[in-house]
């Protein structure tokens, strides 16, 4: 089985998309020659040609709106939105045109539009540079969205966005990219709306998303180590969520702990706390723990971001709290 | 055909004008698009236009403020009779406070709105839900805390909240434990049907049988001062570890020296005949959650008072733990009911057949008495006997109890 | 033009009788511009619209039944009730919808017009728009990108002098709008909007050119909006006289007929045809169809 950079994957969905039909294509800022800003589209310009990996303008709205315009037309756009922070320009064509044309027209036409976008603080980028937005997107009707942390499921994920009838926004984490796996020797699509169980565990239920997984397993295996199995979930696709699977890994642990990169507060983790406790109330021997960045823009200073940003250590603790073990 | 001219909204909030004047005379010709009056809204004054050509047949509304919706003038063809000019009131919706916005609720479409929004909160009625699921109780957390901090199990609970978990009230409930006649059932039962235990069933047949004896109830008070002081003092001299006297203790020893002393209270009443017994072996009712129970002390006639309570003491806690002999339930020749510790002032005992009497006793309180006159405020506990008539009158009933009192007020009587 | 007017017409009378929940805009002074750029496409050619849509929509071939219906929430309208005044789309026949976000519409139509050019169809997108939206940055997005890529586009500014209430001596820094397509060298037109055959010509020339590949279009259609921004509007900002005398000068219908020399009796038995759909348009709304409350939750997804 070859392996695969998470970056090569992104790269290989979109080759293998791109390879077998005409209608896929992508544009963004930088993506042909430079290869895009963290690599991803590298080599695909030579492969494909200047009229499918098209450099756009910095018109984010454009940009987005383009690719609705041609979604409508039966084509499948990946577009390229260089830093999630940047989707805020094109939020309007976002919210108000793409995910909600199919409803407003009463079902006459699908936008089969991909929106692929990364974020993710580390490396001081600043605070502009480096924000988690799933929550506002898994936010408004009529949108997917979805948040791969690991080679294979990047690859499958992203190609069965392409071919996904609605918008989807396609979340990468910047610090993922390097990240290697053993991937299956053909593209294996996966669903959405599913959700895959890392390792499994009998006392306390992580739900990760992005590079929150990673830090959970980590704190899994030192959880292991004082006597505490911990079973981590990382939902793949936010919306629509696979519910059933978190929920059961609760009802069998009957502790939950929710980790993701993004401002804890109102965050995506809020909204897992809440559909845990109310399908799993009778199952809970502890209150639902949440783990995030604290309620700050991201500072620049090396020891501030650090502080900011969740690790491998806040899990491990969130986790020691629902088993009741650091002194709470 | 005649065209009746009503009042327009010309707004979100709009629910009246002012026609402020006639442009046009009854009788004119009119062309539909011309000025036809000056109304006044609270923003703005305009011409209004015709919404038809014809001959300004009649005005109904010379000047004035009107409701939306109110035909305020016909325009038809000369000649035409003019149909009565109904203020055919719009369907008026709720003032609105907004300013002239863009936009409208459409009051007409009102009973649309209503309609999405009944459907919105018709829920199918949640089904009855069992407790126990997969071998978890369902119970909020506040009910797992106070039955944790009380010491209850959560399993000798029935839920009666959202599917049928338990809730904090349920817990109250269980712990309130009320009087015998009210136990809550033992283990968590489905909420459709509660069988009864054999204890149950035991206790419903006497109930009963006892039922259909003809019984009359008698009752007196009895001033607890001295026997108060007496089982204080005895409180005293108890050694530690053993069973303290309480005033049931007491009770049951009056009662036995009394039943010494009126044999034919001390007896069973059987296929028309009575028998005494030479010896009072006096029952206590405890309740219990599986129900009442009635353990016997035997002999008590012949017992100190020390050993009453440790016999007390010992079939209580048998008792509670289900533990009792069936020996220990056989042969009581009377039985004492004392729901005093829950607060009853009076109360009146089932009997407790073969027995022909049983004695019910309530709390003992502070009450006002007249003594030689004077008003004096003694400790008062009521005392009611139920008799079965078969076996005993009236007279022999009141002397019983006349003893019982005595002994209670003096129990060195009882010596 | 005459079903446009007695259309808007009948529309703005449900409103005042409370019949039509919701936002309405009329194009009453504006029908030159829908029907003279929508007689100028082909079968294949789409448009996207404003809010002031329902002219676009009749100019594009929708029927009165089904957009009548749409505005009382049917689900034999054209949005099959989802959408509304706002929100009207016509699939099958070009429409891609109407769009409340100003300037929201542009950049699809540049998306469809890059699919075509991916494709090699020979169609074209047309994106109707305002003054009022040249000054929102969607519109400067699309020009630019479509411009750069050279997509078969028409971008019909419909140049009525007002912003809502704004009038344009307060929102633009210019008055000859074809200045705006200046910065990014598009090839631009000019038009009077009230003379629909003046605008016919036009169009047809500018859908000409984008559609033989020579790039997209900056089509000016200086018209005036005969009514308030919505339906409702007492225009409190607009000189009275100004609006009055514009009736008298600059209606489209007058012109044409004017024009075309058409006598009393052809226009009345025009007008009789034009109002006899429009009031059947009413009757098939009203016998319409509620959806259902439930109904809702449909179409969020594909």
């Amino acid at each position: 089985m070859p392996e695969l950079s998470y970056r090569e994957a992104v790269r290989d969905a979109l080759s293998t998309a791109m390879r077998q039909d005409e209608d896929v294509f992508i544009m963004g800022e930088d993506i042909a020659e430079m290869g895009g800003s963290m690599g991803v589209t590298q080599g695909m310009l030579d492969e494909f040609g200047p009229e499918r990996v098209r450099n756009t303008p910095i018109s984010e709205a454009a940009i987005v709106g383009t690719g609705i315009g041609a979604a409508m037309q039966g084509m499948r756009p990946v577009v390229e939105i260089m830093y999630e922070d940047f989707l805020t320009l094109a939020a309007e064509q976002v919210i108000n045109q793409a995910a909600k044309h199919r409803y407003m027209s009463g079902g006459q036409l699908k936008v089969p539009l991909t929106i692929r976008t990364q974020g993710g603080a580390g490396w001081s980028p600043g605070a502009q540079h480096a924000q988690q937005l799933e929550a506002w997107f898994v936010h408004i009707p009529g949108l997917k969205v979805v948040f791969a942390s690991t080679p294979s499921d990047v690859r499958g994920l992203l190609y069965t966005s392409i071919y996904e009838d609605n918008p989807v926004i396609f979340f990468e984490h910047r610090t993922l990219y390097g990240i290697k796996e053993e991937v299956p020797d053909e593209l294996e699509p996966i669903p959405l709306g599913e959700a895959r169980i890392h390792r499994e565990g009998e006392d306390v239920t992580v739900v990760a998303t992005g590079r929150l997984v990673h830090e959970s397993l980590s704190a899994a295996q030192q959880a292991e180590e004082q006597g505490v199995s911990v079973e981590v979930v990382d939902p793949r696709t936010l919306q629509p969520l696979d519910e059933a699977t978190i929920v059961n890994s609760v009802k069998k642990t009957n502790r939950a702990v929710v980790a993701h990169e993004a401002v804890t507060r109102m965050g995506f983790g809020a909204e897992v706390a809440a559909v845990v406790q109310y399908q799993a109330f009778d199952w809970l021997d502890a209150p639902i723990e949440r783990v995030g960045a604290k309620f700050t823009p991201l500072p620049f200073a090396p020891v501030m971001e650090e502080w900011v940003i969740p690790h491998a250590d806040d899990v491990l603790q969130a986790i020691l709290r629902t088993v009741g073990r650091d002194g709470n | 055909m005649a065209t009746e001219i009503k009042l327009p909204r010309l707004g979100q909030g709009m629910e009246s004008g002012t026609v402020v004047r006639w442009l046009k005379q009854e009788g004119e010709k009119v062309e539909k698009g011309e000025p036809l009056y000056e109304l006044d809204t609270e923003k703005v004054t305009q011409e209004v236009e015709a919404d038809a050509s014809g001959v300004l047949l009649k005005i109904a509304v010379q000047e004035g403020e009107v409701p939306v919706g109110q035909t305020i003038a016909v325009i038809g063809e000369e000649g035409e009779d003019v149909p009565d000019a109904e203020p055919e009131a719009e369907p008026e919706g709720e003032v609105d406070e907004e300013p002239q916005e863009e936009g409208s609720r459409a009051p007409a479409r009102d009973e649309e709105r209503e309609r999405g929004r009944e459907a919105s909160v018709e829920t199918e009625p949640a089904e009855a839900q069992p407790t126990t699921v997969d071998g978890r109780v369902k119970a909020s957390p506040l009910a797992r805390r106070i039955a944790r901090e009380k010491g209850i199990e959560l399993t000798e609970i029935r839920g009666t909240g959202p599917e049928g978990r338990i809730v904090a009230e349920d817990v109250e409930r269980a712990l309130a434990a009320p009087a015998p006649a009210g136990a809550p059932a033992g283990a968590p039962a489905e909420p459709e049907v509660e069988k009864l235990t054999s204890i149950r069933k035991t206790i419903a047949r006497r109930l009963t049988e006892a039922w259909q004896a003809p019984v009359f109830q008698i009752s007196m008070s009895a001033d607890m001062t001295r026997a108060q002081e007496v089982r204080e003092r005895l409180v005293e001299l108890t050694a530690e570890g053993e069973a303290k006297p309480t005033v049931s203790d007491v009770l049951t020893k009056v009662c036995a020296a009394a039943l010494m002393r009126h044999r034919a209270v001390n007896a069973h009443f059987v296929d028309e005949t009575v028998r005494r017994f030479p010896t009072a072996n006096v029952g206590m009712a405890v309740a219990t959650d599986r129900g009442l129970l009635v353990p016997v002390i035997r002999g008590a006639e012949r017992l100190t008072l020390a050993e009453i309570a440790a016999a007390r003491a010992d079939l209580v806690s048998r008792s509670r733990e289900a533990k009792l002999q069936q020996t220990d339930l056989e042969d009581g020749t009377f039985t004492v009911s004392n729901l005093g510790m829950y607060g009853v002032e009076q109360f009146v005992a089932v009997l407790n057949p073969p027995q022909v009497a049983i004695l019910a006793v309530g709390a003992i309180e502070e009450k006002p008495v007249v003594v030689d006159g004077d008003l004096e405020i003694k400790p008062m506990m009521s005392l009611t006997l139920t008799c079965d008539h078969r076996a005993i009158d009236g007279a022999v009933a009141a002397e019983f109890l006349g003893t019982v009192r005595e002994l209670l007020e003096e129990p060195a009587l009882a010596l | 033009m005459l079903l446009i007017r007695r259309f808007e017409e009948k529309v703005e009378e449900r409103f005042r009788a409370g019949e039509l929940p919701g936002f309405l805009h009329v194009a009453i002074g504006q029908e030159a511009v829908a029907v003279g750029v929508c007689r100028a496409l082909e079968e294949g050619d789409v448009i996207a619209s404003t809010h002031r849509a329902h002219g676009h929509a009749l100019a594009k071939g929708t029927h009165p039944n089904e957009l009548m219906a749409e505005l009382y929430g049917k689900l034999e309208g054209c949005s099959h009730g989802y959408g509304g005044s706002m929100h009207l789309y016509d699939i099958e026949r070009g429409n891609l919808g109407a769009n409340a976000v100003v300037g929201g519409g542009l950049p699809a139509i540049v998306g469809a017009a890059l699919a075509f050019k991916f494709r090699d169809e020979p169609r074209v997108g047309v994106a109707f728009f305002g003054d009022g939206a040249t000054n929102i940055g969607t519109v400067h997005e699309s020009l630019n990108l479509a411009q750069l890529w050279n997509v078969p586009a028409v971008f019909v500014l419909e140049n009525n002098h007002w912003a809502e209430s704004t009038p344009a001596s307060q929102h633009l820094p210019i008055t000859d709008l074809s200045k705006r397509a200046v910065a990014y060298d598009m090839e631009t037109m000019v038009v009077d909007g009230q003379n629909v055959q003046e605008v016919y010509e036009t169009a047809a020339k500018a859908v000409e050119h984008a559609r033989s590949g020579r790039g997209p279009v900056f089509l000016v259609a200086n018209t005036y909006r005969l009514t308030g921004h919505y339906v409702g509007d007492p225009q409190v900002y607009r000189p009275k006289n100004e609006l009055n005398e514009l009736r008298e000068t600059q209606d489209p219908l007058d012109k044409l007929r004017a024009e075309l020399d058409i006598s009393d009796d052809e226009f009345e038995e025009l007008d009789r045809e034009a109002t006899e759909l429009v009031e059947g348009s009413v009757e098939f709304a009203k016998a319409g169809t509620d959806p259902k409350p439930e109904d809702a939750l449909k179409n969020v997804y594909a």
